[in-house]
């Protein structure tokens, strides 16, 4: 089972990029379980055709975890992938990080987590420990970064290669830095900035997803690309990330190296100037 | 942010903050007080409550309140359990519900002061004591004495002229009241303490109004301004005091009085403040210190020295001044003496620490 999990700035693309990435592996006829684990649960909308599906914590608060079933909790959208939402409390009360961390034991208790590959489709910040939880515990076994050339993607890409450069100093590290997958914001030089960046931090580019219009016309759909306009150009390239990440197995040895802030905003400048 | 987490740096009072604040808001005969976070917090203070109180042999344990805080509390926002705990304690027949965070609603973002506020049938009154700010038993005790005291009506609350123009009526033979504030009631010492002080003002001829909080009921409060002095247990930051003195302008004494100086100097403290000659009451009491001493003329020239265990600071000057009028002798050949956790307070102090060094010296 591979257990992988895209983390990076809010608004980056990682919801769309893991729906599109799931569809594109359902293709291969593999066991596909997607879970969203931000408070906003839209990870899986595109998958199960805009339907806003029952979150974990909801149905917790609803029903009290003791009655909950894995059918309650897993709902099955386009080409059988399973699906999962997290969710969280109401905007500024209780703690959706401590959120986060009774979904996986519930999910965990429930014997839900199995699969070829299960995606964990992670909060753009790790504000606190009960979003490193899936990387932490071993549920995400690769954290693939997803990041564009914009400054504050890369440094909240920074920050989370600096949570896996912590967790890979113990004993015996259960989670590794995949690499870095670059969703096009259309920026100057953009490949060459997250090529370097992803060299810099040890790791490698995996993907680059070029800005492309079909991806917000699916969307408006309620449709993930591969389902809207399979014969795409964008389809293609997102088949060719799964294909990338399926055969991509991280290095334990290599160690994510974190930029300073000095370092980070000299990058960023080496391009803006060029 | 806390500053103060090295166990180096902890001390026996550096306990939990919910329990200092419960050692004051519990003693609100008819209040009760809710503890909002997990059961545990609470069975954890009742513990200490119940042991501390059967062993001075007090049975009246009070009943504590707790919101059980469980994970979906913590996921979702506690502040329903809360509520839901205060609804349930304004079915009861109390005249105010005092909340006490704890860590845990603290670190979540409850906002128990909204929830509180939101209640006008009877006080709801918040007590700030998240102990991982850096808080101790001492600063959930202070924090418990601030809150209560906003049981003292404001309209009572005169700071140009406080205890002259209150609307209460005085007692009949009009003689001054004195507040005492924050006394320990875990202490093994509680009562006798507090009638060594009461009979040191009795002594000047005022008499006490309101133990702030000890066991009396949020109706006795109210007169809390017509005090002309308030005497505080204990006030090593001050803060206490500053508190009182903005709040009611009634002017305070930080401390119990200690020793033989220490006593004399309460009782001509007191009487400044209370507009009373000091003069007769110090004469009195010199004389009851000296018959007192009379009764220990077998120590003379015995020879002790104080011990303080390594646990707690020696603050020996109290204890050697003792020693010199019974004319004990400090030496560190002497029989060893261990060095009380709580000072003895006035006169009868002195005396309860002569016969346990006697029983020291004479073992």
């Amino acid at each position: 089972m591979k257990q992988i999990a895209l983390y990076g700035k809010g608004g980056i693309g990682k919801s769309t990029t893991s729906a599109n990435l799931s569809a594109a592996l359902s293709e291969k006829s593999l066991d596909i379980l997607q879970i969203g684990c931000d408070p906003k649960h839209d990870s899986t909308r595109m998958l199960m055709h805009g339907e806003w599906i029952p979150t974990v914590l909801d149905l917790v608060r609803a029903k009290g975890d003791a009655n909950l079933t894995v059918s309650d909790v897993i709902y099955t959208g386009y080409n059988g992938i399973r699906c999962v939402e997290a969710g969280g409390p109401e905007p500024g009360i209780g703690c959706a990080g401590r959120g986060i961390i009774a979904t996986f034991q519930l999910l965990e208790k429930l014997e839900a987590l199995y699969g070829d590959v299960i995606v964990y489709d992670v909060l753009g910040d790790v504000v606190c420990g009960g979003f490193a939880m899936p990387m932490r515990e071993g549920y995400a076994r690769e954290v693939y970064l997803v990041t564009s050339g914009d400054f504050m993607a890369l440094y909240a890409a920074n920050n989370i290669c600096k949570a896996i450069a912590r967790l890979s100093k113990r004993a015996k590290p259960c989670c590794f830095l995949g690499g870095v997958i670059c969703n096009s914001q259309n920026i100057k030089d953009e490949y060459e900035l997250v090529s370097e960046f992803a060299g810099r931090i040890n790791t490698k580019l995996l993907g680059f997803i070029p800005r492309s219009q079909i991806v917000r016309i699916a969307e408006v759909n309620k449709q993930t690309v591969l389902e809207y306009a399979p014969d795409s150009e964008q389809a293609g390239i997102y088949r060719q990330l799964a294909e990338t990440i399926m055969k991509n197995t991280p290095d334990p040895a290599k160690k994510p190296t974190p930029l300073s802030m000095d370092e980070l905003e000299k990058l960023a400048q080496k391009y803006i100037t060029a | 942010m806390n500053s103060k987490n090295l166990p180096k740096n902890t001390s026996r009072l550096d306990g939990c903050t919910v329990t200092g604040a419960l050692t004051v808001t519990a003693f609100i005969k008819d209040a009760a007080t809710i503890v909002h976070g997990p059961a545990g917090c609470t069975h954890q203070s009742s513990s200490v409550f119940h042991s501390t109180m059967l062993y001075n042999e007090c049975f009246d344990i009070p009943e504590i309140f707790t919101s059980g805080l469980n994970e979906n509390g913590v996921i979702f926002g506690g502040e329903g359990m809360l509520r839901d705990a205060i609804e349930e304690a304004l079915t009861d027949d109390y005249k105010c519900i005092f909340v006490v965070g704890t860590c845990i609603s603290d670190t979540i973002g409850d906002d128990i002061d909204a929830v509180c506020e939101s209640y006008d049938e009877i006080p709801v009154i918040p007590v700030q004591t998240s102990g991982f700010l850096g808080g101790s038993f001492e600063r959930g005790f202070i924090s418990a004495l601030k809150s209560a005291s906003k049981l003292i009506e404001p309209d009572k609350i005169n700071p140009a002229d406080a205890g002259q123009s209150s609307s209460f009526e005085r007692p009949e033979n009009n003689r001054p009241v004195v507040n005492i504030i924050g006394e320990k009631n875990l202490e093994y010492e509680a009562e006798s303490n507090f009638s060594e002080v009461k009979r040191l003002i009795n002594l000047l001829g005022a008499d006490i109004n309101v133990r702030f909080v000890r066991n009396i009921y949020v109706d006795d409060i109210k007169k809390f301004a017509d005090a002309s002095l308030n005497v505080i247990r204990e006030d090593p930051t001050g803060e206490i005091k500053s508190h009182f003195d903005n709040l009611t302008n009634i002017p305070s004494i930080s401390s119990y009085p200690y020793g033989i100086s220490g006593t004399t100097e309460f009782l001509r403290l007191a009487g400044k403040y209370l507009k009373i000659s000091p003069a007769r009451a110090i004469e009195e009491e010199t004389e009851n210190q000296k018959e007192m001493f009379s009764q220990f003329e077998d120590l003379k020239g015995e020879k002790i020295s104080f011990d303080s265990f390594g646990f707690q600071k020696t603050e020996n000057s109290l204890l050697g001044e003792i020693a010199y009028y019974a004319g004990i002798v400090t030496n560190p050949e002497g029989t060893v003496i261990p060095v009380p956790f709580y000072t003895p307070v006035g006169t009868t102090g002195v005396k309860r620490t002569l016969m346990q060094w006697r029983r020291f010296i004479n073992a």
